[in-house]
């Protein structure tokens, strides 16, 4: 049963967040809470030994708390971080945003977060009184209706793919699962995407980018995009357009995956948030396989390893470049 | 005021007898999303929605809205008005962003200047409201002066019952439109009654929040508070909230110019969320962080709103709760300022 293991991993996170704090080792956690509505969760700052029992785990669980952590903060930080939290937290640390001597990692395993926007496509536009999770499956109620999904067809696609459970680096480690090698990654589940034909491809971006709102969300949960001021921004002059339309979107969306290509830590969380339900995994997936194929990098793994795109090596592909005369 | 009804199969023969005179916006649902569009096809309409993702708002307020267009014409521009708004009518909004419109009438219209994108679309916008029958737990309409089913704002009111539509008149508008309709039969009277109770029944199952109506007398002594350093550390300032808010109405004006010498100045969707809503040419900017930012949006709706148009600018759709990717709630800075009031009181 998927629940129980959860919820002794709850119950050791809160045990050992008030440890952390009563023995004063750090001033602040920040973990995960119960969001107002079913399926949902937001972060949680705490300060106070008595207030840990506020700390949830499970698999609404989507943000990347890395998110909340920055440079110049000073207060000695737990943070609680599933394996992508702790990714993040390493490739900031590769590109010199965070330090790591105030930031004690307490690392916890991952099974994968729901992946919502499906959900909600599946039961309509019902709303959702009560969700449990319950031998791998989701048992949703509502107002007039009880319906069951299977687990595992509503998990993020990036969590199935994802090879690293519990983060790469941790202080404190919760669960006992040990660090395992990964298998090859092998990308199969982009197969249908890639064999799409170009016009085919097209028709699926312009279906999802579409019915962008430009609400950034996705920018703004991001951990990787801590840019002061977004390409997107830039007004003095206008670089790009701002508006909703679907030229407009496209570019916000392809630059975007350029500014996070090598860095991106496979979150899913930029999908999670999008209120609008857009599918961005099939970015994020294709450039992990670029990333893979070109650099033999994944981000957020090894502390040593130097960034691709901060890096320049003469043996680095170049085909793509074409000589004009 | 007139009452009439007609069975639900039948609503396509109401809808194609409405776009003979009118362009029709109404919910429809594209990839599990809904939204307000043009209704081209009736069967299109999707009635069995609790409420629309993005509010009906963009009909009267669109995302992308053409102020003017232009056209370099030797050494001067031609500027090419748009074309009249035609008559339109707005089917199946709720009660709630129905109200919203109120509060873009207000703002639009406040002081010297008139917009007259925003004027000109309600003057010829009828429209017909759907009353909600299954209200969210997220809905707090009762508790900022509306209701599942609100007469105030809306030209004619449907209430669902059994097999069929009701049609209520509510304005002059309403009548003259639904006098004219011909797939429609007057209301079977034995059914009216039973209509009311289900409304009040439905409306009184809403748990209130006591005294959201006067809560800016509370919040005029909380601006310095430290409960905002609480309420704002998880925001992400995004425009989610804000956006699919139904009363939010903040823009940005930009010009997009081709290379043919046309171009059009549009107003887009923009938000107090944004670091850079605030930041003036001079490179201050007064809201630097997201603590000023969160609290604007409050005190926007529960403080100024209320003290300068005496209205509040808030419907209580709980959207901003269900689209939060933090999941931060409304009612929570409300329970706050409820509690911080009471401390200073005792
Ligand atoms: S781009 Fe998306 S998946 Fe990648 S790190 Fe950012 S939020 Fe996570
Ligand atoms: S979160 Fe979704 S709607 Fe918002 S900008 Fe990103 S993709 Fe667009
Ligand atoms: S503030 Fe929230 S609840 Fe109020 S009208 Fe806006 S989205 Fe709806
Ligand atoms: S939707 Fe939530 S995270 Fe985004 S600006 Fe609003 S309160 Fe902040």
């Amino acid at each position: 049963m998927v629940i129980n293991i959860i919820d002794d991993i709850e119950k050791s996170i809160r045990e050992t967040a008030k440890k952390l704090l009563e023995e004063k080792k750090v001033d602040l956690i920040i973990g995960y809470t119960k969001g107002s509505i079913p399926l949902r969760s937001g972060p949680c700052f705490i300060t106070d030994a008595s207030q840990t029992d506020m700390l949830v785990w499970n698999q609404s669980c989507d943000l990347n708390l890395a998110k909340y952590l920055a440079k110049n903060d000073n207060r000695k930080i737990g943070i609680i971080s599933k394996g992508c939290v702790g990714r993040a937290i390493v490739h900031l640390i590769v590109e010199k945003q965070l330090n790591k001597e105030n930031i004690t990692i307490i690392g916890i395993p991952c099974e994968g977060v729901l992946n919502r926007a499906k959900i909600m496509v599946e039961i309509g536009d019902k709303e959702i009184i009560e969700a449990n999770i319950e031998d791998n499956k989701i048992i949703i109620k509502g107002k007039d209706f009880n319906k069951t999904l299977p687990l595992q067809d509503y998990i993020n696609q990036l969590c199935i793919t994802c090879h690293y459970k519990i983060p790469p680096i941790f202080d404190i480690i919760i669960g006992n699962k040990k660090p395992e090698k990964p298998p090859k990654d092998d990308f199969k589940d982009l197969n249908e995407i890639e064999s799409k034909s170009s016009n085919d491809k097209i028709e699926y971006f312009k279906k999802e980018l579409n019915r962008c709102i430009r609400c950034y969300a996705c920018r703004e949960a991001c951990p990787m995009c801590y840019c002061s001021l977004c390409f997107i921004d830039q007004n003095k002059p206008v670089w790009f357009g701002k508006t909703a339309d679907i030229s407009d979107n496209f570019i916000f969306h392809m630059i975007r995956a350029f500014h996070v290509a090598g860095r991106c830590v496979s979150c899913g969380t930029c999908s999670s948030v999008c209120p609008i339900g857009i599918d961005l995994n099939f970015i994020t997936r294709k450039l992990e396989k670029i990333v893979k194929e070109r650099f033999d990098f994944e981000s957020g793994i090894n502390l040593a390893a130097p960034p691709p795109m901060g890096t320049h090596k003469f043996d680095d592909k170049q085909e793509f470049m074409i000589e004009e005369d | 005021m007139v009452q009439k009804m007609i069975s639900k199969e039948k609503i396509s023969d109401l809808i194609k007898e409405l776009q003979k005179e009118f362009k029709v916006f109404g919910p429809v649902k594209e990839e599990g999303v809904v939204l307000f569009k043009e209704i081209t096809d009736a069967k299109e309409i999707c009635l069995d929605y609790s409420n629309s993702k993005i509010p009906a708002k963009s009909v009267l307020f669109p995302m992308i809205d053409t102020l003017f267009s232009y056209k370099k014409e030797g050494k001067g521009v031609k500027i090419i008005e748009n074309p009249p708004y035609e008559k339109t009518v707005i089917f199946g909004i709720r009660p709630c962003d129905s109200m919203g419109f109120s509060l873009f009438k207000n703002f639009f219209s406040f002081g010297k200047y008139k917009d007259p994108h925003v004027l000109n679309r309600l003057k010829n916008i009828t429209i017909i409201g759907m009353g909600c029958l299954e209200p969210r737990t997220t809905c707090f309409c009762t508790s900022v002066n509306g209701g599942p089913f609100n007469k105030e704002s809306v030209d004619v009111l449907i209430t669902e019952f059994k097999d069929n539509y009701y049609l209520e008149s509510i304005t002059d508008k309403g009548e003259a439109l639904i006098k004219k309709i011909k797939s429609i039969t007057d209301a079977d009277k034995g059914d009216l009654a039973k209509i009311e109770k289900l409304q009040k029944d439905i409306e009184s199952a809403i748990p209130v929040i006591e005294g959201l109506v006067s809560i800016y007398t509370k919040l005029d002594g909380l601006f310095d508070h430290p409960m905002w350093k609480m309420e704002s550390q998880g925001c992400i300032g995004c425009g989610a909230c804000t956006y699919l808010c139904p009363t939010c109405h903040c823009f940005d004006v930009l010009e997009e110019n081709k290379q043919d010498g046309s171009g059009r100045r549009i107003r887009i969707w923009d938000t107090c969320q944004f670091p850079l809503f605030t930041l003036e040419t001079s490179g201050h900017n007064p809201r630097t962080t997201k603590l000023p930012r969160v609290r604007q949006r409050i005190y926007h709706k529960f403080n100024y709103y209320p003290k300068n148009y005496n209205i509040i600018g808030c419907v209580g759709c709980g959207r901003c709760i269900i689209n939060c990717p933090v999941s931060s709630d409304i009612r929570n800075i409300f329970l706050s300022v409820e509690n911080m009031s009471f401390k200073t009181e005792g």
